[in-house]
């Protein structure tokens, strides 16, 4: 992916941290990630992002970022910061339905308008026909699962694959793991 | 009939006074409307917690016919009975009246609902709601069972064969994923 960031030092990351944990508990909970992220907005950053980051960069489970976590979380939210402006071409701090589908087409997708659409209804949270920096998260990361899961059974790779009920379930519930 | 901001309250027939006041006190802003996180302080599960977000969410969009986002008095009306019909079933199936339904009974749940899932599928289901205690409060019975009709209904259309198995597209695939999940 071209949207690398160099892993800053350890003294600015924990800089950084410092600033995050605010009941210098030592570990970096949902609220206080939520008010440090921003999505652009005066609107809090959306919580459903926030659980996704730390599900998946809380090694111990815990439901909190520790310091040695939380390195790779900055790399990460870095990294989709300089996508999502890559995207939002006329940098009006959100992306659009055609801006969607140009950051699609760039991650290797070939997605009907329809399709599109769909998504940008479902992740547009405040119903302006746009998706913000968090939803954009939710919204890639939602499309990265359901393709993982499509692909482990289109073994053939020609796009289509032919499975029982419960497989089925568990693939379009796997959004919510 | 009632499109702007002032309560609509029907001289006769319509919603009940109860209902209607409870709308009230659950419009905290008074606007005629409730938003999804006016219904969370309304709706409370079992151990004393609001109803989640995702519950509150479903809520409105099922009853949102207008598309607002929000639900007038007789939108919460039909909410109202709807949750009701749900938590009656719940309580059914709340043998030990915990106020958690644990796998033995979901399994049970489900299958007289007329669902056929194997014990490996309930278990999943559980563990996808409540990976740590392995049970599940009313709204997210809730939300489970909704999923599972409307996911259920997307892979009978496409089960030309009625053979239990469907073959489909990426696109398709995504399209009902997106379109039929909360």
């Amino acid at each position: 992916m071209a949207f690398q960031s160099p892993m800053p030092s350890r003294d600015f990351l924990m800089d950084i941290f410092r600033r995050v944990d605010k009941d210098r508990s030592g570990y970096i909970s949902a609220d206080e990630l939520q008010q440090a992220l921003s999505n652009g907005t005066w609107n809090p950053f959306n919580p459903e992002t926030v659980r996704l980051m730390i599900g998946m960069f809380d090694k111990q489970s815990r439901g909190v970022i520790s310091f040695e976590d939380f390195g790779a979380l900055w790399k990460y939210v870095s990294e989709w910061q300089n996508c999502f402006r890559s995207f939002d071409r006329d940098n009006s701090g959100n992306i659009d339905r055609q801006e969607l589908k140009n950051a699609l087409t760039a991650f290797g997708y070939r997605l009907s308008d329809e399709v599109v659409g769909i998504m940008v209804q479902k992740f547009d949270r405040f119903g302006r026909g746009t998706i913000l920096f968090d939803d954009f998260i939710q919204c890639c990361v939602t499309l990265y699962t359901l393709t993982s899961a499509f692909r482990q059974y289109d073994t053939d790779q020609d796009g289509v694959i032919t499975i029982h009920y419960e497989q089925f379930l568990k693939m379009v519930f796997g959004l919510k793991v | 009939m009632g499109h702007g901001p002032y309560p609509n309250i029907p001289i006769g027939g319509g919603v009940s006074p109860q209902v209607q006041q409870w709308f009230r006190a659950v419009d905290k802003d008074q606007s005629g409307f409730i938003t999804a996180a006016e219904l969370k302080g309304a709706l409370v599960n079992a151990q004393g917690q609001s109803f989640s977000d995702t519950a509150c969410n479903l809520m409105i969009g099922m009853f949102d016919k207008d598309r607002t986002g929000t639900i007038n008095v007789e939108e919460f009306d039909k909410l109202y009975t709807y949750v009701n019909q749900w938590l009656t079933v719940f309580k059914t199936y709340d043998v030990d009246q915990s106020g958690h339904i644990e796998e033995q009974e979901l399994s049970k749940a489900m299958s007289q609902m007329g669902f056929r899932f194997t014990p490996e599928f309930i278990n999943f289901l559980i563990k996808r709601s409540d990976p740590k205690d392995g049970r599940v409060s009313v709204d997210q019975f809730i939300v489970l069972c909704v999923q599972i009709q409307r996911f259920t209904e997307a892979f009978r259309v496409r089960d030309t064969q009625q053979n239990g198995t469907v073959t489909i597209a990426f696109e398709d695939f995504l399209n009902v994923a997106l379109s039929c999940s909360i």
